[in-house]
Parts: C-alpha cells; structure tokens; sequence
C-alpha cells in the first residue's frame, strides 16, 4: 500500500460513516435529555412546563433537526446491514449513499413542513 | 499464520484478547440487530410525538391514555433499553477512536458508562411508576 492509501479522499463511503456517526451522537445526545425531561412525568405540573418549551419555534427547528439524524441514520444503519450480512448486494455503492441522503432530505422536509406549520399558523406562539 | 494468530501466541496475551475478540464480534453482531429494530422503534415513536401528533398535545393526560395500555410500556421501555445500549456503544467506539490516552479514556468510559446506567434506572422507575390519575 502506498501512503496515499490512506490520505482521506472524501468519497461517498467515508461521507456515509462521518455522517453517521455525527448523527449518531446527536441523537444519543436527545435521549439523554429526552429520558431526563420524561422522568418528570410524577411531577405533572414541571413536564407540562417543560413539555410547551418544546412549542417554541427554536425547539421545533431543532427537532427537524433530530428528524434528519433519526431518519439518515437509520436509512443507511439499513446500507450498513446490507453491505456486512449480504455482500455484494449492493451493485452501485455510490447511487445507494445519493439515494439515501436524497430520500433523507425528502422526508425531512416533508415532516419539517408539518413540525413548523403550526407555527406559521399562528395556533403556537 | 495470520498477524492476529502471531501475536496471540505471545506469552500472556492469549486469554484476554481471545475474549476481547470474541466481545468485539457480539457488539458488532448486536449493533446491526439492534440496529434493525431500532430503526422501527425510533420512527415509530417519533412519528407519533412529532407528526401525528402534535408535539404540545403530548402532555401528561397523553402518555396516561398511551401507557393505559401495557404494550405501549414495553414499547417505549424496549426503545429506553435499545437506545442507551446501542448509543452508548457507538459512543464507546468514538471514544476508541479519538481518544488515545489510554487513562482519559478509562476515566471517559467509566463516566459514559455510569451515566447511561443511571439513566436507563431513571427510565425505567419512570415507565415502571406511572399512574397518571392525576388531573391534569
């Protein structure tokens, strides 16, 4: 192997994995926060408080945030599968990453529109 | 003979890198089937808290009526338990990568792992205590 083996190229495999791991800390970054907020649940009165932050229009743009991550990690954690218990079942590694990415920002807008449209209603503050 | 075969026969490391190989191969198997069901879990559950419902209509009186059935305890205790397990593995292989001093990463482990622990008793004291007859 030649030292420039291993100079990072960037190609679409390499963008999959740093995406996926950035993505994967985000989100386990949520759960913590999430089961924390959730625990108040004894305590009626502070998780119905807590639970209208998540309302607010910043806290609704982090959450189509959240969506991105959950939805791109899962869809290539599915990539990932097929490649290491089905080898060779992915022909054109390339098209796959393009199409998982692509369905990811489709989705996302899709549920980004319904997540923020309560704001733009004007039936949240 | 292979360079992991080689090295293994190196006076006293057999044992614990047979073992460490062997741990390393059940997590690389439990990350893709966790994986799997997570992928159903997670998007379910955020389906229902953010698209079907609207994210300030998930109040207390919501998860009363949700956790009134059982099912929907063990699902989210599944989710609970899944989560911080895959999570926290696929932090600890961040943490193998980026950190390279062997006490940092001891002491970032024992931190990380405690954590999750506390939070996954958190949890289930949460799932396990409800009883959501309050009014309100």
């Amino acid at each position: 192997m030649s030292p420039e083996s291993t100079v990072y190229k960037g190609k679409t495999g390499q963008w999959a994995f740093v995406l996926h791991r950035i993505t994967g800390f985000l989100v386990l970054m949520f759960i913590l926060l999430h089961i924390v907020d959730v625990s108040m649940l004894n305590f009626p009165r502070i998780y119905n408080e807590i639970h209208a932050l998540y309302g607010n229009v910043l806290m609704r743009l982090f959450e189509v945030g959240l969506l991105f991550g959950l939805v791109y990690h899962a869809l290539n954690g599915l990539r990932v599968i097929m490649i290491d218990f089905f080898p060779g079942s992915i022909k054109n590694e390339k098209s796959v990453f393009y199409g998982i990415f692509s369905l990811t920002i489709l989705l996302t807008i899709i549920g980004g529109v319904i997540i923020l449209r309560p704001f733009f209603t004007g039936s949240v503050h | 003979m292979s360079i992991l075969e080689r090295s293994a026969s190196r006076p006293g490391s057999t044992p614990n890198r047979r073992s460490r190989q062997n741990f390393e191969t059940w997590s690389w198997f439990f990350m893709r089937i966790s994986g799997l069901v997570l992928f159903f879990l997670a998007l379910i559950h955020f389906s229902l808290t953010h698209i079907f419902n609207d994210v300030t209509t998930t109040t207390v009186s919501f998860v009363a009526k949700r956790w009134a059935n059982p099912f929907w305890r063990v699902f989210d205790w599944l989710l609970l338990a899944l989560g911080l397990l895959h999570g926290t593995n696929g932090l600890r292989f961040i943490m193998d990568d980026y950190v390279r001093n062997p006490r940092k990463r001891a002491a970032i482990k024992a931190v990380m792992y405690s954590l999750a622990v506390a939070l996954f008793i958190l949890g289930t004291i949460t799932i396990v205590t409800f009883r959501g007859n309050f009014s309100g």
